[in-house]
């Protein structure tokens, strides 16, 4: 067992248990602290697959600017475990029964998927791909046109924005 | 690549459009003009002429089939301008952002029936749906809207989510973002056991794709939302957009899984099983005119899923009858709809002695949307069966739409009872000229295409 063996391990514990968390914790404030913790330990994850700027971007994006957003609504909300409504128990069930259903879908297709070796996860371009360079050049090159055409996804969010958002 | 470039262009002429000038018809005509613009270099994108020479590196190609239903949507956007252009001035302060919002979508529209990559199929799917988040919630002080407008976005989310996470998988599978290098993985995989990955990939992208088009069991946010919002812009969501991801849908699975269509066939029989069965006897028993057309509209998409069933001539032609015929009638309907001051089947009672070319009209898309022969939408019906018969399995599901169609001939012919054959005052709003020669064009559309759908299905071949 190596060292990136053991950091893995490590990770994944952290994340699925800070992922529990947020599920179970009665505590709005709790929940969001513990989703901070699991981005983090995603962003473990992506540095140990060697990319460093899915890292990066991950924790300033969703642990930085989405979370504290989060934060803040609850707080200013003040949402406690006292005023959280409480959902009926029929209501509880089903949602429990439905999210039953989805995993034992996803058992289903997955679960011969130990039972073919030399089923490999995809390693593109020798596993540096992830470092900032080839990205940039990955992106400026072979995907340049998604880049752009993206633009027209971000400027029809930001009219949105302000339709939904100016005062009339 | 034209009608991209050119529409996301249209949508920035849109907005300054706003700051230059408050007068809101001026802006509407500035609408119009692009939209005509659009729609003419579209079409002359068809006939070879390019206005610019962009490398896609594969991940898009422009072929007849694609600029035809872009030529079909842009059509049906400018006669839902000409109908419905004064109605969506009515519904808040920012015109020129709902006309702008409109051309984003169709910028949409264009990438998703053109895309060979599953990261534009995204990329254009989000396009096509962000702004309707925005346009369901355009009647701000209308707390339905509002309401609407969340539950929409919310779910839209969820089902975005739900798209990514099997496009991720489908590449830890392939490798490859490109439809064609999902296609040798899957012939590949005819005899051998198919890839997991890949499989459960696959699922996920069918259930987002399933909620985006409101097929059963993923159609709970259809009706409160078509209801709840403006009913301009529920025309405009009903009709133009949801064929557009029905072309997409078609495009994705014709292109990558064609080969394992045994796999695929129970999954989208029992699909369409229950999208007919569910929007067939729900729309029986509403109340609402607009409630009853947006499980019409449910209806309908189970229709539109034997093209997927299918898998073949019939089924590519019939989706292109089917998105013209289904998104005309659908748009003349609503723009009837929108005139009038109650929209319970009561308040269209005696509007065909009040408004009797609104009414001749009305029953014209409405037999057309039941299927009835000499109209648009018989053809529209007969293609998607014969493509489901030509495929020669599960011919049960053939009789289970056939016996569906005749229910839905039921809720249809209650607007017509209620406009001939009762008698009551329905009260409109002022109707122009101009608004009822538009109408009479539209139905005589539906008629022609009904008559003779060659028309628009020869423009596939040359």
């Amino acid at each position: 067992m190596n060292i990136s063996q053991i950091l893995f391990g490590i990770l994944t514990v952290l994340a699925l248990v800070s992922a529990l968390g947020v599920v179970v914790s009665k505590n709005p404030v709790y929940s969001v602290l513990c989703l901070i913790v699991t981005f983090f330990a995603i962003s473990g994850h992506y540095i140990l697959l060697n990319a460093q700027f899915l890292a990066i971007v991950n924790i300033i994006v969703y642990a930085g600017a989405i979370m504290v957003l989060f934060l803040f609504v609850i707080m200013l909300m003040n949402l406690n475990a006292e005023v959280e409504p409480q959902k009926s128990k029929i209501l509880k069930f089903a949602g429990f029964i439905a999210g039953l259903c989805l995993f034992l879908v996803i058992v289903a297709a997955l679960k011969n998927a130990d039972e073919k070796t030399q089923t490999q996860a995809t390693q593109l371009a020798g596993g540096d791909i992830g470092l900032i360079k080839n990205l940039g050049r990955a992106l400026f090159n072979d995907y340049v046109l998604p880049f752009e055409i993206s633009s027209v996804l971000f400027l029809s969010a930001m009219v949105g924005a302000v339709v939904i958002g100016k005062k009339e | 690549m034209n009608a991209i470039i050119i529409s996301a262009i249209l949508g920035v002429v849109m907005m300054y459009s706003g700051v230059l000038t408050k007068n809101t018809s001026a802006i509407r005509n500035v609408a119009i003009v692009g939209l005509i613009v659009l729609l003419g270099l579209n079409m002359a994108e068809g006939c070879g002429y390019q206005l610019f020479h962009i490398n896609t590196k594969g991940m898009m190609s422009f072929e007849k089939y694609g600029l035809l239903f872009n030529s079909i949507a842009f059509a049906s956007t400018l006669i839902y301008f000409l109908l419905s252009g004064r109605d969506i001035e009515k519904v808040g302060v920012y015109v020129a952002e709902y006309f702008a919002l409109i051309f984003f979508i169709l910028c949409g529209v264009a990438i998703v029936t053109s895309f060979n990559s599953l990261l534009l199929l995204f990329i254009g799917i989000e396009i096509i749906s962000i702004p309707l988040y925005i346009l369901t919630g355009a009647d701000k002080r209308n707390l339905k809207s509002n309401e609407a407008s969340l539950k929409y976005f919310l779910m839209g989310s969820f089902s975005t989510g739900i798209m990514l996470m099997g496009i991720t998988l489908i590449f830890g599978a392939t490798g490859s973002f490109m439809l064609k290098g999902i296609a040798p993985l899957v012939t590949g995989a005819a005899d051998a056991p198919l890839n997991i990955w890949l499989v459960s990939g696959l699922l996920l992208l069918f259930i987002s794709m399933a909620f985006k088009v409101s097929a059963a069991p993923f159609h709970f946010w259809t009706p409160d939302v078509y209801d709840g919002a403006p009913s301009v812009f529920t025309s405009f969501m009903a009709t133009i957009v949801k064929a557009a991801i029905f072309v997409a849908f078609l495009r994705l699975f014709d292109g990558a899984y064609g080969e394992m269509k045994g796999a695929w066939q129970s999954i989208i029989s029992i699909t369409i099983l229950l999208t007919l069965f569910i929007g067939n006897i729900t729309a029986v028993f509403q109340q609402s005119v607009k409630r009853m057309l947006a499980y019409s509209s449910i209806a309908q998409a189970g229709f539109m899923l034997f093209a997927l069933f299918g898998f073949n001539e019939f089924a590519k032609e019939g989706i292109i009858l089917y998105s013209a015929a289904y998104s005309l009638a659908t748009i003349g309907i609503f723009a009837i709809l929108i005139k009038m001051k109650d929209y319970t089947f009561e308040g269209f009672n005696g509007l065909g002695k009040s408004q009797p070319v609104l009414a001749a009209t009305n029953t014209i898309f409405l037999l057309s949307l039941a299927g009835i022969p000499l109209t648009a939408g018989f053809f529209a019906k007969y293609y998607m069966l014969a493509a489901a018969i030509k495929n020669g399995t599960q011919f049960w599901l053939v009789i289970f739409a056939v016996l569906c169609a005749a229910v839905s001939v039921y809720y249809y012919f209650r607007v017509i009872q209620s406009m001939y054959f009762k008698t009551g005052n329905a009260e409109t709003s002022t109707i122009t000229p101009a608004f009822k020669y538009v109408l009479i064009v539209l139905a005589g559309i539906v008629i022609l295409l009904g008559v003779f759908p060659q028309l628009l299905l020869s423009q596939m071949y040359f």
